[in-house]
This record gives C-alpha cells, sequence and structure tokens, in this order.
C-alpha cells in the first residue's frame, strides 16, 4: 500500500514541478528577445557593435613601421615575417616584406603591446573566409619603401581601426586576374 | 560502433560496446569502452588522449610570457584560472608583487568565468537528461558574459587577460556598473532556474542516489573543486588555501548534503554547481563595493627570468584545483611545465564507480564530474 501511494506520489509531483518548469518557460513569451539576427539584420554594422578593446585580425600601418622587428620577437607562434633591407648606397632601411599569417595568428595581443609606433594593432575585422588558406598570409607592404622615422613627442597618424585590413580582406574574393599581386606574393614566396 | 560478444563462461557474458569518440552526449572527443551485461554496466574504462595538444612541451619553447597566451586552451571554459595559476606560479618564483587593484580584477573576472563555466555545466548536464530548455537559457546568460569579459580584455573565450604580475586591462566605472546590473538580472535567473529544473522531478529522479562517491573515495581519487565538495569534503582553495584577494572577502562554501537522496550522488554534484552560482555573485559584489584604485600591473621587465627553482602554484577553478608546476633553469624559457586539472581525476574515478551502474546513468556520471576532454589531454 505504501509503494502504491509513493508512486502516485510521485506522479503527482512530477505534474506539479513540470508546470513549474513550464511556467517560467511561458513567462518568456513576455520577455523581449535578446537575439540578433546576425548577420543581416543587425541594426549597424557588426564590427561597430562590438567594445572598444575587441582583438579581431591584424593589421599593420606602412607609414608607421620602423622595422624594428619588436612584435616579430614577442609572437609566440612566429607569424609575423619582417624583411628589412639595407640599402648600399643610401644607407636607408628598407621595409621589403611584412607577412602576417592570419591562419596561425592566436589573436593574444602580444605584438600590439610590444609596438611603440602603434603601426601594428587589432581591427574589429573577423570575418575573414578565404577560398585558399595561403591567402591568409597577407602581406602590407605594397611597394618597398624606406622604413618610417618617428620623430621623439610627435603623435603617430592613425588610420581609422579595420580601414587597412578591409581592403586586403576585399580583395580576397575578387577573381584572381584583377587581384593585386602584392597581396599574395608574401606567401607565395615563404 | 563496433560490438563485441565475449564469452567468459555460462553466467558471464559480457558485450563490449565503444561509446565515442564522437557521441553526443560525451563532452568532447572522449571515448568509452562498456562493458555490459544487458543494461547494466560491469565497468566503463575511459580512453583519453583524443585532444592531446602537447601543452606541456610547447611550454619548452615558448618564452614565459608567450605561454600566457597557450594556457587559455587548457580549457576552454576557465581560461581564466589557468592564466591566474601560470601567472602566480611565475610570481611566487621571481618575487613579483601584484597591485591590490589587479588582485581585485583577477577575482571579478575569475568569478564571472566561473559563472560562465556553471552555466554551460549545468545546462548541459540538464540537456544530456533530456531537458533542453534551461540550457538554451543559461547559455544566454553565458553570451553576456561573455559580452562583459570581451568589453573588459577584448577576447570572449581565450581572454588572455591575466598576466604576470597583474593584468592586460584597467576595468572602467562603468564595466564595473554594467557588471553589477548583470548580477541584478542573474539573481533573479539562479531564483528561477530552482522553478525550471534544479527540483524537477523527473531530474531529481534520474540524478538521485546515481553513482554516489563516498568521501574516502573522493579524496582517495584526488577529486577537486565542486565534486569533492558534493561528497561532504570541505574544502575550497579560495578559503583553505588563500590567494589572491580572497581572504579578504567573505563567502560561503556550499558543501553536498544529500538533499534528495546519498550524500555524493549525483543530485548533490548538480546542486553545489548551482549553489555556487550565488556565491560568486556574492564576492564580484564585494570586489565591486571595495575595489581600490591603483596599478593593474606590478613592475615585470619585459623579458622575464625567474631564478632557478621550481615551483607549484593552484588556484581554485571552477573545476576545482586548476595547478601548474613551473620548474626554472635560469633562463628566458621554462625548463618543464607540467598542468594538474580536475578533469583528469574526475576521469579516472568513473572506472571504479561506474559498476553496475546502468548505460543511461553514465551520460549522468559524466556530465556530473564536469569531465572537460581539453582540461583531461592538455
Amino acid at each position: 500500500m505504501g509503494q502504491l501511494a509513493e508512486y502516485f506520489n510521485a506522479i503527482g509531483r512530477t505534474i506539479l514541478t513540470c508546470s513549474d518548469g513550464l511556467a517560467v518557460t511561458f513567462s518568456h513569451l513576455f520577455r523581449k528577445p535578446i537575439t540578433i539576427q546576425y548577420p543581416d539584420r543587425t541594426a549597424k554594422p557588426l564590427t561597430e557593435m562590438l567594445p572598444e578593446r575587441s582583438r579581431g585580425i591584424l593589421e599593420m600601418d606602412q607609414e608607421l613601421c620602423t622595422g624594428c622587428s619588436l612584435c616579430s620577437k614577442q609572437c609566440p607562434i612566429n607569424c609575423i615575417t619582417i624583411d628589412v633591407q639595407k640599402n648600399a648606397e643610401t644607407k636607408e632601411r628598407i621595409l621589403n616584406k611584412f607577412v602576417i599569417d592570419i591562419g596561425k595568428c592566436m589573436f593574444c595581443g602580444l605584438c600590439v603591446e610590444a609596438c611603440k609606433f602603434s603601426a601594428i594593432r587589432h581591427s574589429k575585422e573577423f570575418e575573414g573566409t578565404v577560398s585558399d588558406v595561403n591567402r591568409l598570409k597577407i602581406n602590407f607592404v605594397e611597394q618597398p619603401a624606406p622604413v618610417a622615422k618617428p620623430k621623439k613627442g610627435e603623435d603617430p597618424v592613425l588610420k581609422p581601426v579595420g580601414s587597412i585590413i578591409r581592403k586586403y580582406l576585399a580583395d580576397q574574393w575578387a577573381p584572381a586576374a584583377n587581384k593585386s599581386s602584392d597581396t599574395n606574393s608574401g606567401g607565395k614566396s615563404e | 560502433m563496433t560490438t563485441v560478444i565475449r564469452e567468459l563462461g555460462d553466467e558471464q557474458r559480457e558485450l563490449v560496446l565503444n561509446m565515442g569518440p564522437h557521441h553526443p552526449s560525451t563532452h568532447g572527443v572522449l571515448r568509452f569502452v562498456l562493458h555490459t551485461d544487458g543494461e547494466v554496466m560491469r565497468k566503463a574504462v575511459p580512453e583519453i588522449g583524443y585532444l592531446h595538444r602537447g601543452l606541456e612541451k610547447i611550454a619548452e619553447s615558448t618564452t614565459y610570457p608567450g605561454y600566457v597566451p597557450y594556457t587559455d586552451r587548457v580549457n576552454y571554459l576557465e581560461a581564466m584560472f589557468a592564466n591566474e595559476a601560470f601567472s602566480k606560479a611565475i610570481e611566487s618564483l621571481s618575487d613579483i608583487e601584484v597591485p591590490e587593484r589587479a588582485q581585485y580584477l583577477r577575482a571579478i573576472a575569475g568569478e564571472l568565468n566561473r559563472i560562465a563555466s556553471h552555466n554551460i555545466t549545468i545546462g548541459c548536464i540538464t540537456m544530456d537528461l533530456g531537458a533542453i530548455t534551461p540550457f538554451v537559457h543559461l547559455l544566454r546568460e553565458r553570451e553576456t558574459i561573455n559580452d562583459l569579459i570581451e568589453a573588459l580584455c577584448g577576447q570572449r573565450v581565450t581572454h588572455h587577460y591575466v598576466r604576470i604580475g597583474g593584468v592586460a586591462y584597467d576595468a572602467d566605472d562603468n564595466w564595473l556598473k554594467q557588471v553589477e546590473k548583470f548580477l541584478n538580472h542573474f539573481e533573479a535567473i539562479i531564483e528561477e532556474l530552482d522553478n525550471l529544473i534544479v527540483y524537477n522531478e523527473i531530474l531529481v529522479k534520474r540524478m538521485a542516489d546515481v553513482a554516489v562517491i563516498t568521501a574516502d573515495d573522493a579524496v582517495g581519487f584526488g577529486l577537486v573543486g565542486p565534486n569533492l565538495r558534493a561528497s561532504g569534503v570541505d574544502w575550497d582553495l579560495r578559503r583553505d588555501m588563500p590567494y589572491g584577494i580572497y581572504p579578504k572577502l567573505d563567502f560561503d562554501v556550499p558543501i553536498g548534503a544529500g538533499e534528495k537522496g546519498t550524500v555524493g550522488d549525483c543530485f548533490d554534484r548538480f546542486v553545489v554547481r548551482v549553489r555556487e552560482l550565488k556565491q560568486s555573485c556574492r564576492i564580484i559584489r564585494q570586489c565591486i563595493n571595495n575595489i581600490p584604485d591603483g596599478d593593474i600591473i606590478g613592475n615585470v621587465s619585459r623579458k622575464i627570468k625567474p631564478p632557478k627553482g621550481e615551483v607549484y602554484s593552484c588556484v581554485e577553478g571552477a573545476r576545482g584545483e586548476l595547478g601548474v608546476y613551473v620548474v626554472s633553469d635560469g633562463t628566458e624559457k621554462p625548463y618543464r611545465v607540467k598542468w594538474r586539472s580536475g578533469s583528469f581525476s574526475a576521469m579516472s574515478i568513473i572506472e571504479h564507480i561506474s559498476e553496475g551502474l546502468m548505460i543511461a546513468d553514465l551520460v549522468a556520471v559524466i556530465a556530473t564530474l564536469d569531465v572537460i576532454a581539453p582540461e583531461t589531454d592538455r
């Protein structure tokens, strides 16, 4: 008899507790939804909705880089390759290549912290799908040029965050013939 | 799935079943070899190593600051604690003082991370037992925490926030207010959770008196954290081996009391985690109220070369004691790094407690022991 009572008690408790749970679920019908309809129904571009410190794909401004290699020395996985050569006649240091392998990068931010000249930084871009993984090796040097020589006490002129990398990422899906050869040359010669 | 029927004499026929490595109810890539007799298990033998990434060997070829982002990958749900454990080891090895504000920020970020991790665990336990709604609700809350942490340090999962000597970024008042706003919202959710699922009779019946781990077994197998506390052992590193700012904080340590069955059953392991959510909220509130101004990182040179020696440092992570043993030979790179994680010991006890369990209960055991595959394999 006791067992039978316990059996029906359990059924009673099940119905009661389940309706408790369903009441909570039901109350959610009247709450504001928080879902964001990614990617095409956001109020503004998604990169603008990300917080200030968001660490996206790295970008490098050639006009600010002094070729000091502090960033590539700090990188734990060596995803930054820098090639600086000295011009024998003018004794100027020429920045030939600055390749960041985004496919390898782990977005730790150690290189950004190491750079004293604000040349390398995180953009807020994160959508970097490409058809070939080698295209993720991005060479940020368009034309080999002398390295920057910042004067002391002068603030560097920063370009808008993401403006540099966006150009390269847009380029990734362009037809091969139109694609600027600089973008990929770094990757191929590796 | 391969099946083998072993003939061990007339009465001892057993079916050997593979569960995993890819199975919807194992968290990550885990494999169990089940020896079953009908629906009842003789034993379940865990096989590990599918997610081995050689994190300990990698340490020998990176610098000390360069290894900190790798610690994010020890356990993808509690990156803050792994960062903190490794940083704490190097700090005590080379006598680096951590500023007080940094310690408060570590506690706030750590407890937020603990809530996020427990949200996943509680959600997964209920989902593995058939209730999908709570998982979605808790994942929504975790998403808010991820947003908060992203605003603080720039990444949602691999934070790389706690550094050797302090923390990487300062938090402004606006961020602290946002955290407080989230806590006000989340504490109501914890209350709601009790009604939604915790005392649901179906869930209670599935977990009460299942896979009881006695206090002796728990200590013997080296269980840590919520798994150990659920067995009635009152041990929390934050209180019993205090570090950082925790001695100044006031919080309770929930332990298993056999609320619906025996002490140390699956339900206790589940409910201890639910109770810990509230204590974490309490800790964060105290930290926000008392946080002082000041530096966020101590006096650390760019090249860290700890003196020769060895150190073991541990923190109370979401899965219990997350410890790291570092041997330094006086150079820029560690000589040896060894991780000690809660999931590994939780994994080792499964073979012991699985005897006589039903196959469906094994899912509850794995879920409530909170085994995370990457933490087991490193």
